[in-house]
């Protein structure tokens, strides 16, 4: 009998299919996304009903939406989780590997399904969150600059998310245990943002965490012709902070970031902090993406290694 | 005859533990070859690495013509498989899940949509395909397995354990689902712990213990092999002395006891021998009054075989 050979392209699909289905049924995701929605409408109404409960009048503000993007690094995280954490321990759990893995499609052509139907169920979720809060932004605060700068927004918290997203996936293929997945990555993520905070805050190693998914050095914007105060007004640049980087280096592009330190014991007077260094802003944002690119390139290559090379015994 | 599965020396090791020693299989294109053995014997394992699941220690094993070694998409385009007490993901429909692996071995969309209506009708999960996995019984898994095994209209099917976990008429309409598979000319290869049901439908077997091979060949010919193909009871109005040592000179008997006019004759051939000993016992001048003839069941020889073997 001639059998027609089954394209790639049709394949991929297959498996995009498999796996976005389960996303949007998965009561996980579900439960994260009206999470993130209902956080979103706090954040957008909070204000209102505070200014309305003292007679303040809500004062219009164009810059409202584009300087509240950035999906923020909890909300990145756990979106990552919800979406991966079982994509592929809970194949192995399950025992749904078995006749998945016995048809005629390769373990890597799986994995790269999987990670595409990753990429669009965060990007879908994430433009709803956008566009959400340019609705309320503009509901709220009247019309608004920069809108054309959204997509980038979406994108930019796609990288962040994928970071973690490669974390995760690692972590699964290589224990095949949903629960010690989620356990992992939770420690490894408030690892990184309780050292971050400390390293970055007492210590003058920051440099370090550039070289760290997540939160990253604290660092404040020095903005030419703006004075800048080292009490407002932080920057987070790790790779969770892709989007607010981008923002800000679109808006100013001869930025610079400076690392400031806290000095225990040291002026009597005031906060005692020191200035450690400074970068240029453009350099800290392509730092933070190149070593977002080279986490993800990394990660997804252990995990695809060990899909690969993984035997199913049960 | 072509072979659909080949094995030479297969080894396979978890540890200090060899699961499959030197194991070597031929499994005829066309037929229906019945595996067998005590648990543990290495089974499932053997079939994960025919699949493409477990990866050999040692040995080869050729597919449809295939070598399999670990991944091999392509060794797979031909099988299709039914794991032991088959998972499937539960958030999907019965229909989509169908769907989705038969894009996966290319079947078109038209065509995918007249072969799940035919495989749910088949395996009587007509009606249901609409629900999620998640609240069918296992029953209804075990069928909708036969079903995805069927999807890619396979020349080879692999079964493991293809019963387990179904009711008595569940039972009845897998093995007519497998003989009508058989008919169109596919291979099938089933693992399974009844030997009755084995004894029902295999045209072949292979037994292994202890991951070797003990027996393997067709059905009656194993079954004669290891202990005689059948028993006729013989009774005779009075039995003629020459009678006895005619019976006995016949080049198909392995004894003949005799218990007064009865005479219990134990045969090794493959085909039914009744005619011949009847003429026989005529020409000696004997009158035969009845005669019984029981075939030597499967579960029989295979337990003889694997008591040897302990």
């Amino acid at each position: 009998m001639r059998r027609r050979k089954p394209r790639i392209v049709e394949q991929l699909w297959a498996v995009v299919r498999y796996e976005l289905l389960w996303n949007i049924r998965k009561k996980k995701f579900i439960g994260m996304l009206m999470a993130a929605f209902a956080i979103t409408t706090l954040t957008l109404a909070l204000p209102v009903i505070l200014r309305n409960m003292s007679n303040m009048p809500i004062e219009s503000n164009p810059d409202y939406v584009i300087s509240s993007s950035g999906i923020g690094g909890l909300m990145i995280f756990l979106f990552a989780l919800v979406t991966v954490m079982n994509s592929i321990s809970g194949e192995f759990e399950s025992g749904t590997i078995v006749p998945l893995l016995t048809k005629p499609i390769s373990r890597t052509l799986i994995l790269v399904g999987k990670v595409v139907a990753a990429f669009i169920t965060i990007s879908a979720a994430y433009t709803l969150l956008y566009v959400y809060i340019v609705i309320g932004g503009i509901a709220i605060y009247g019309p608004q600059n920069n809108l054309n700068l959204i997509p980038l927004c979406v994108l930019g918290d796609l990288l962040s998310t994928f970071v973690w997203m490669s974390i995760i996936l690692a972590i699964g293929s290589l224990t095949k245990n949903t629960v010690l997945t989620a356990v992992t990555a939770v420690i490894i993520f408030l690892a990184m943002n309780m050292g971050a905070s400390i390293i970055s805050v007492f210590t003058e190693s920051a440099w370090i965490l550039h070289y760290f998914p997540g939160n990253g050095a604290t660092g404040y914007l020095k903005i030419p012709g703006q004075t800048t105060t080292y009490t407002v007004g932080g920057i987070s640049t790790g790779t969770d902070n892709i989007t607010k980087m981008i923002i800000q280096y679109i808006l100013h592009p001869s930025a610079n970031v400076t690392y400031i330190k806290v000095e225990l014991g040291g002026r009597p007077q005031g906060i005692p902090l020191k200035e450690i260094y400074s970068e240029q802003l453009s350099l800290v944002l392509f730092r933070s993406i190149a070593v977002a690119i080279a986490y993800i390139s990394a990660l997804i290559f252990l995990t695809w290694y060990a899909l690969k090379r993984a035997q199913i015994l049960e | 005859m072509e072979l659909a599965v080949e094995t030479t020396d297969l080894t396979k090791k978890y540890g200090t533990l060899v699961a499959v020693n030197k194991l070597n299989l031929k499994v005829k294109s066309g037929t229906i070859h019945g595996f067998l053995g005590p648990n543990g014997a290495g089974k499932t394992t053997t079939i994960k690495i025919l699949v493409g699941l477990l990866k050999p220690d040692g040995g080869r094993a050729v597919v449809l013509g295939e070598e399999v070694q670990g991944d091999n998409p392509k060794a797979r385009l031909k099988i299709g498989y039914m794991p032991e007490l088959p998972k499937f993901p539960r958030h999907l429909k019965g229909w989509e899940l169908l769907d989705i692996y038969g894009q996966m071995y290319g079947v078109p969309i038209q065509e995918r949509r007249v072969r799940i209506r035919r495989l749910m009708e088949m395996v009587g999960l007509k009606g249901r395909e609409n629900d999620l996995i998640g609240e069918y019984s296992k029953g209804m898994q075990q069928r909708l397995g036969i079903a995805q095994a069927l999807l890619s209209e396979p020349e080879l099917v692999i079964l493991d354990e293809p019963s387990l976990g179904l009711d008595p008429v569940g039972m009845v309409e897998i093995r007519e689902i497998i003989r009508e598979v058989a008919r169109g000319g596919v291979t099938v290869f089933l693992s399974s712990h009844l030997l009755s049901e084995v004894e029902q439908i295999c045209t072949h077997i292979s037994v292994i213990h202890r991951g070797t091979r003990l027996a393997e060949g067709p059905l009656r010919e194993v079954i004669s092999k290891i202990s005689g193909s059948a028993v006729l009871e013989v009774e005779i109005a009075e039995p003629p002395d020459n009678a006895i040592e005619v019976i006995k000179s016949l080049p198909f008997i392995s004894s003949v006891l005799v218990e007064g006019n009865k005479l219990v004759i134990e045969t090794n051939a493959d085909e039914d021998v009744r005619a011949q000993i009847s003429r026989a016992i005529t020409e000696a001048g004997g009158t035969i009054i009845y005669m019984n003839m029981k075939m030597k069941s499967l579960e029989e020889a295979f337990m003889r075989l694997i008591m040897k073997a302990r």
